[in-house]
């Protein structure tokens, strides 16, 4: 018999059993849009992380005063650290062959006012070189520039989330505000830049002088992190060493046989951090998805079961009119096929069309991954192959006789 | 007569019931089916008609004894040419007519062609039907007909891949008077055009229409004579119609 009369009298039988034929579909269905859903929110994370990593600066190394402890992906920085200075940062940028720009970073969390408003900001005092370095750049108007820094001259660059909070449609430029009880020019405006890998809003942020930082706001003589830029990438690792010695150095820890009072990181340490957790991220969604699979299979499993049993008389009926073990075993597996390919295609489908839903109604990034298509038909095709097999072989196997006579 | 269709040899059926033993369903049967005959093989039920009827059929397979249908032994052939020999040489009706539901009685009458290799599938379809007189009723689903018109489709499917014999078990079992009469008029009409039929059915009445009679107790036959004067079930049914008119 020819396979096309075979997938005929099986698509034949799941259309008059409408109902049944629906109900085996949605545990295929189910599973495979699911799977495409959660590999597309997986990826997206992923790619969201590799965008802020970006985004963060070319070949940038962080110095941070203390140890940084890493708590569940997160760092923190435990006690104060009061060793890293300005002059750390410009030491590094001279001393340090493999790193080409430096800047010295403070921040601090303080209450900023304008006129009647007032709004909590982090205040963050900074070089001009923080632009390049951290490739977040003046959008409007100008940053101060080294020798205001040293002059320790009261400007002010604004986020654009402070401008949206303290101005609203105002005009800042040239306007003063109040930081703590300081009164501040402000000179410019920074683009936009969204959140940073912790989720924090880089936009609420204003930038001044560093020296004036220190001198006028904080009222400190250290600072808490020093950026740096490396020369190129493959010199990563070997900048870090040569930072290290230097601080050390300059911290007189060897002599007193201390360990370090800063911690290094670069990029890719953080890249994989986040890797991990938006891995295994990933990896569990994924798995509870194919799981819902494996469910649909084993509800084709049992529909098929059902159908056997239900259809037994007609099985029998089929071996005496003229079909072989082979054509009843080839019934049944094209029946299964059709199911879960059936099952699987509508499956992409849905999955796609929710998951661009899903990106236009959210704010989520979603990426459809084409192998997480095809990984999801195959294995749909699989199990209900899988699942189909012995079903068909069941029915294959069944007497003759006995399935006539069964009521 | 040398047209042998069927050639069973000592045919023994056991089945293993366990607790109770063996149980023989036929014990050393010989029998020869010609071309052309009209048989009935009579019995009371359990006596191993229908196995007779499995085994000839093709369906079962003997316990011992050999089984020749055309002169090749069935016992020798593979799965493959059993299930060929069953679709194209043997046609089978069953006392409950096995018709498959939400199935049109021409799809019904189709099935045995779906598995032979036959190209214009519908039109021998509706010839078959045609024969047995539901030329009407082609797209009538098995629940939409009466229980002599769903009985004449499973006929139409057991002529249509034009079998050399044709196996009815108890075909009128599940039919009132008239529609046997009507189902047994068929049988005759189709033997008078040289087809080989054998019914199996524990009715004397209805046995007494075929040329041959075989009668089979405790699996075994014990008797196997020509009927000279089988009755014509075509007047019967006549003789039927008038008397309900006359009632009426």
């Amino acid at each position: 018999m020819k396979i096309s009369k075979s997938i005929r009298i099986s698509r034949n039988q799941l259309l008059s059993n409408k109902i049944r034929t629906i109900l085996s579909l949605i545990g295929i269905i189910i599973g495979v849009s699911a799977v495409i859903i959660m590999v597309a929110i997986g990826n997206g994370a992923q790619k969201e992380v590799l965008n802020k990593i970006e985004s963060m600066g070319t070949n940038l190394i962080v110095v941070n005063a203390g140890q940084v402890q890493k708590t569940s992906g997160r760092q923190q920085i435990r006690g104060t650290v009061t060793t890293l200075t300005i002059e750390d940062a410009d030491i590094l940028a001279s001393e340090c062959p493999a790193v080409s720009k430096s800047t010295p970073v403070q921040t601090k969390k303080l209450l900023v006012k304008w006129g009647n408003l007032s709004s909590n900001t982090t205040i963050t005092g900074t070089t001009s070189d923080y632009q390049t370095i951290r490739n977040f750049y003046i959008e409007r108007g100008t940053f101060f520039s080294e020798e205001e820094n040293k002059a320790s001259v009261r400007y002010a660059v604004l986020g654009q989330t402070v401008v949206k909070n303290l101005f609203g449609k105002n005009d800042p430029i040239g306007e003063t505000l109040r930081i703590g009880r300081v009164p501040f020019k402000v000179i410019g405006i920074m683009e936009s830049k969204g959140t940073d890998l912790n989720g924090v809003d880089q936009d609420d942020q204003i930038f001044i002088p560093v020296q004036t930082a220190l001198r006028r706001v904080f009222n400190l003589t250290y600072i808490n992190t020093i950026n740096l830029q490396v020369l190129s990438s493959n010199e990563m690792d070997f900048a870090i060493k040569q930072v290290s010695e230097v601080l050390r150095e300059r911290h007189r820890l060897d002599r007193l046989n201390k360990s370090d009072d800063f911690t290094i990181q670069n990029q890719v340490e953080l890249l994989e951090t986040q890797k991990e957790t938006t891995d295994t991220f990933t990896a569990l969604i994924v798995s509870v998805a194919s799981i819902s699979l494996i469910v649909g299979g084993i509800g084709i499993l049992a529909i098929m079961l059902i159908a056997i049993k239900e259809r037994i008389k007609e099985i029998g009926l089929r071996m005496a009119v003229g079909a072989s073990r082979k054509d009843i075993l080839l019934q049944f597996i094209i029946e299964a096929s059709i199911l879960s390919v059936g099952g699987g295609v509508i499956g992409i489908f849905i999955g796609v069309f929710i998951a661009i839903m899903a990106s236009i109604a959210t704010e989520w990034t979603l990426s459809i991954s084409i192998p997480s298509i095809i990984y999801s038909f195959l294995f749909s095709l699989a199990i209900g192959l899988f699942f189909g097999v012995y079903p068909a072989r069941k029915a294959s196997m069944l007497d003759p006789i006995e399935s006539l006579r069964s009521e | 007569m040398n047209n042998i269709i069927v050639k069973a040899e000592r045919l023994t059926k056991v089945y293993n019931k366990g607790v109770g033993g063996d149980v023989f369903a036929l014990r050393d049967v010989s029998l020869e089916i010609h071309k052309g005959e009209l048989i009935a093989i009579m019995g009371a039920s359990g006596s191993g008609k229908s196995t007779l009827m499995n085994i000839l059929g093709c369906l079962d397979k003997p316990t011992e004894g050999s089984l020749f249908f055309e002169e090749k032994e069935v016992s020798k052939l593979g799965d493959k040419e059993l299930a060929s020999v069953r679709n194209k040489k043997i046609g089978f009706v069953f006392q409950s007519f096995n018709l498959l539901a939400r199935t049109s009685a021409l799809e019904n009458v189709e099935l045995p062609l779906i598995y032979s290799d036959k190209v214009n599938v519908t039109k021998l379809a509706k010839d078959a039907l045609n024969l047995v007189g539901l030329a009407d009723r082609v797209h009538h689903h098995p629940g939409e007909l009466s229980g002599g018109q769903q009985q004449r489709v499973a006929i139409a499917r057991a002529l249509v891949n034009d079998p050399d014999i044709i196996f009815a078990d108890e075909p009128t079992g599940n039919l009132d008077t008239k529609s046997s009469y009507e189902i047994i008029t068929l049988f005759q009409k189709l033997n008078k055009e040289g087809r080989t039929i054998v019914l199996v059915t524990h009715e004397l009445d209805i046995a007494e229409h075929a040329k041959r009679i075989i009668k089979v107790s405790d699996g075994r036959i014990v008797s196997d004579e020509l009927n000279n004067s089988p009755r014509n079930a075509e007047t019967e049914l006549n003789k039927l119609v008038k008397e309900v008119k006359n009632e009426n």
